[in-house]
């Protein structure tokens, strides 16, 4: 075994039917990680419903902060045979499988034969000693904690902490079995091999650890957000809960339409009034969404619109991720209007991003996307602290009483070259004014003048010039003389950073840019794509959809498309195959 | 003084209902000596939807069907304006309906005035979900008074006619006290003919029932209130006036109880917050 040479990157798997607590198991183990100070990043596989099913959580313990998860699994708890089945291939040849074989023996048929398996009966064990199939998961725990040679107290403290809500009723119980596990470790074949795996203890500042729809939630509050409306959808309900959890503790109001359409009214009419607001869904109720979208870009009510994008079409996969959204998300709604869409690619990323769309929608009067994907919204990975201080609320062109009192005359639709007109909203003296969605003139009164309609446009159209300098930028890295680039977005991001870290290291140089403003197209993607002599573009949909947008924009023939859309993140492993392989076949060409 | 936009005239054919609507309105708002800058009109779409234009408030057109919500949002991000919806039978009772149902679930104290003519009038004619009295061969029409006594939350349901304008003016001003007291969700159907295409002003003139007039009518009894409205509608008559009101609680009165602080008009600044937002990353440490 030589299993200890490589925990400083670890991908841990626990799975099992759904209510089989796979997830109370992971927990313990972040937890115990964490103390170590390692980074983590971690997933959940889950079917969309409530029990049964597959479902299996996933965590990549590693002393290097990383962004996905590992390219094989080197740990698993399966509680039943179909979740080793399923996980077989995706195995590291030296793994450990600790397998629940209270129903049978394991079936090893697809694992290698360097794989070990580790069988212990928890289930039974649990009903037989503490009368309950559910305390099976604290003794997995011990089983595990043994094996990787934690001491008993460390190991029961984790526990204790991932545990402190229970009663002391149930808590006991799993502390026994927790010590079962341990004891049967010893007892079993485990023994004969020894512990094999000797966990590190780093030293790591402090981080957060936490998933991308609360990052979000969590910015949008910080910028100033006090009013949320949203309606239930895998996977964006995350941001409604947070946001009812602690907006009502700052004054402010998170509530649940009944359904999308009336979800993105009530933001604009909140948002009318003043308040920072914003609404957040997944693809097909973003599609619902689209009207009240192009409304808010008519009529210049500022709105933060998340989109927590999972695979379609249709209802299609709701846990699954996808990024079959970017051409919807930059051209829906019917008619042409000022828009900003921001793709975060990680929690931390997921607060600035969500601050700053807060402010931005202020500052345009207009809809502002926030485009995430199932991985990023909803893993959670550690990310250093927030900086709260870097986020102040921007109140754009609103006005007070006062300085509406000291203009001679207001109109809403006052057009001037920033195209953000002065704004008193309701309950301002004297500030009496019409909010429409119609072409209008500067008085909010409906026309159809063809002057108009033109000084109209182009009015809403330079708001965005007005914000271009301060749209987030991407972030660049690998080896900036490459000629060889790679973009990507949102749950990419983590990816194309670790691929192209390898594909320096093993020769092959490469550049990365991590896009976080989709749209606008920024002057620097197109400036990226031109420094280099072909791109590989990475997104996870068929069209390749960001590939086409950045073709209208500075690219030149030189775009590769490296799309996926099965529901599985690309692994680092095979980026990094496909891209090396598609590269020496390139140079081999040249030579030709 | 600060010179705004002037509030324009309506865009209705001669002889339409809306007039009238839009005359109580005015009225009312005067009544109550409710400010302009304090009140919020919001039409959704249709002939009805340009009623904000000519009214002197803060206005706002909504997407068709959606002026409830809207409104519902309005309201609650600032409970202090009055805030007034209006809209016709197909922005209402079509397209809108479900919102409709869900605003007499909630009760926010919002004032809506649905103004019911039985045709799209903007689109020059086609049915609308009362279509019922132009055609009576045609699918029933949708009653929301009787909807609306359907639903256990709601507390003010009244109709009344452009015919008779001292009635309707009663009822507008009647609507908007119980919005400004915070009582809930005020439903005012006004049938208001269209006279270029359904003028019913003489059929309707002749059905229309004064329920306030009736001997013992006890407007706080739901059970009577149905029984009024089903009995009256098998007669072949239109009943009108203040059907039913009750104490059901305000949407808003929900959220006021949970440290609710008028979200339009918190102060956000970070450093007055940034505690609080310590102490919630403070949970996420790790």
């Amino acid at each position: 075994m030589t299993i200890s040479a490589k925990l400083d990157d670890l991908t841990i798997m626990v799975a099992g039917q759904g209510g089989d607590g796979s997830l109370t198991v992971m927990n313990v183990l972040s937890e115990l990680f964490g103390r170590r100070g390692y980074h983590l990043y971690k997933s959940r596989n889950v079917a969309s419903r409530i029990k049964g099913g597959i479902a299996a959580a996933q965590m990549r313990a590693s002393v290097i902060s990383r962004g996905c998860t590992g390219d094989q699994i080197d740990l698993v708890v399966a509680f039943d045979q179909e979740a080793v089945t399923n996980v077989g291939a995706d195995l590291s040849p030296d793994a450990v499988v600790v397998f629940d074989s209270s129903d049978k023996p394991l079936d090893r048929r697809n694992l290698a034969d360097s794989v070990r398996v580790i069988e212990i009966p928890f289930g039974r064990y649990a009903v037989r000693d503490l009368r309950r199939d559910l305390f099976k998961n604290s003794m997995s725990f011990g089983v595990i904690s043994q094996l990787m040679n934690i001491d008993q107290d460390e190991a029961e403290d984790c526990l204790r902490h991932t545990l402190h809500r229970l009663p002391e009723r149930v808590l006991l119980p799993n502390i026994d079995s927790f010590a079962d596990g341990r004891k049967f470790a010893l007892a079993d074949k485990i023994a004969s091999g020894g512990y094999p795996w000797h966990l590190e203890r780093v030293t790591r500042a402090k981080h957060l650890m936490i998933n991308g729809n609360d990052a979000i939630a969590f910015g949008f509050m910080a910028a100033g957000g006090r009013f949320f409306c949203g309606y239930p959808i895998t996977p964006a309900t995350e941001i409604l809960e947070w946001l009812q959890k602690h907006l009502p503790a700052m004054g402010g109001v998170a509530m649940q339409a009944e359904d999308e359409l009336a979800a993105i009214n009530i933001a604009l009419g909140a948002a009318m009034t003043g308040v920072r607001t914003m609404t957040a869904t997944s693809s097909p109720g973003f599609s619902l969404m689209a009207e009240g979208i192009s409304h808010s870009g008519s009529a210049e009510i500022p709105l933060v619109i998340t989109n927590s994008q999972r695979a379609g079409p249709s209802t299609g996969m709701p846990t699954k991720p996808e990024q079959s959204d970017i051409a919807m998300m930059i051209h829906c709604g019917n008619g042409e209007f000022p828009r900003v869409v921001l793709a975060p690619g990680d929690p931390g990323d997921c607060f600035k991003i969500g601050a700053a769309a807060t402010n931005l929608a202020q500052r345009i009067q207009g809809p502002v996307i926030i485009a995430v994907d199932q991985a990023v919204a909803q893993d959670a990975r550690s990310v250093t602290p927030f900086d709260l201080e870097a986020v102040e609320p921007h109140d754009g062109a609103r006005m007070s009483e006062d300085a509406l009192q000291a203009m001679a005359t207001y109109r809403r639709y006052e057009l001037n070259p920033s195209g953000v007109s002065p704004w008193a909203v309701p309950g301002t003296k004297g500030g009496m004014s019409l909010v429409t969605g119609n072409e209008r003139n500067e008085w909010g009164l409906v026309t159809t003048v063809p002057a108009k309609r033109r000084e109209m446009m182009e009015k809403r159209a330079a708001k965005i010039d007005h914000v271009r300098a301060d749209l987030p930028k991407g972030i660049r890295g690998g080896d900036r003389a490459a000629r060889v680039g790679i973009i990507g977005c949102g749950m990419q991001s983590g990816v194309i950073a670790e691929a192209s870290e390898r594909l320096n290291a093993r020769g092959t140089p490469v550049q990365y840019l991590q896009v976080r403003t989709l749209w606008p197209v920024l002057d620097e993607t197109a400036e990226f794509i031109r420094s280099c002599d072909h791109v590989y573009v990475v997104e996870h949909n068929g069209e390749g959809q960001l590939a086409h947008l950045l073709d209208g924009h500075g690219a030149f023939g030189n775009l590769r498309s490296l799309t996926k859309n099965d529901g599985v993140p690309f692994r680092c492993a095979d980026l990094v195959r496909h891209i090396a392989t598609f590269e020496a076949n390139t140079m081999h060409g040249d030579a030709a | 003084m600060t010179i705004t936009f002037t509030p324009s005239h309506p865009i209705w054919c001669a002889g339409c209902g809306h007039f009238g609507v839009k005359n109580a309105i005015v009225n009312a708002l005067a009544a109550i000596d409710q400010p302009a800058h304090d009140t919020m009109v919001l039409a959704g779409i249709g002939c009805s939807g340009t009623i904000q234009n000519n009214i002197d408030s803060y206005g706002y057109h909504a997407l068709h069907g959606r002026v409830l919500p809207t409104a519902l949002g309005v309201k609650l991000a600032n409970p202090d304006l009055m805030v007034i919806a209006a809209g016709g039978d197909g922005d209402g009772y079509a397209i809108g309906a479900g919102h409709l149902v869900h605003a007499f679930k909630r009760n926010p104290s919002v004032v809506y005035v649905l103004m019911n003519n039985g045709i799209y009038g903007l689109t020059k004619g086609q049915r609308s979900p009362t279509a019922e009295q132009i055609d009576p061969t045609t699918e029933r029409s949708i009653d929301g008074i009787s909807l609306g006594l359907s639903i256990p939350g709601s507390s003010f349901l009244a109709r009344a006619y452009s015919g008779a304008a001292d009635q309707l003016n009663a009822v507008m001003v009647a609507a908007l006290q119980h919005a400004a007291a915070g009582r809930g969700f005020a439903f005012v159907e006004v049938m208001s003919p269209c006279v270029t295409y359904n003028d019913t002003y003489a059929d309707w003139s002749g059905r229309v029932t004064d329920v306030t007039a009736m001997e013992g009518y006890d407007p706080t009894s739901r059970i009577a209130a149905f029984s009024t409205v089903h009995t009256l509608a098998e007669q072949g008559r239109i009943p009108t006036g203040l059907i039913y009101q009750s104490d059901a609680p305000s949407y808003e009165s929900a959220w006021k109880k949970e440290g609710f602080n008028v979200p339009a008009r918190i102060d956000v600044s970070r450093s007055i917050h940034q505690n609080s937002y310590s102490s919630i990353m403070e949970k996420y440490a790790f």
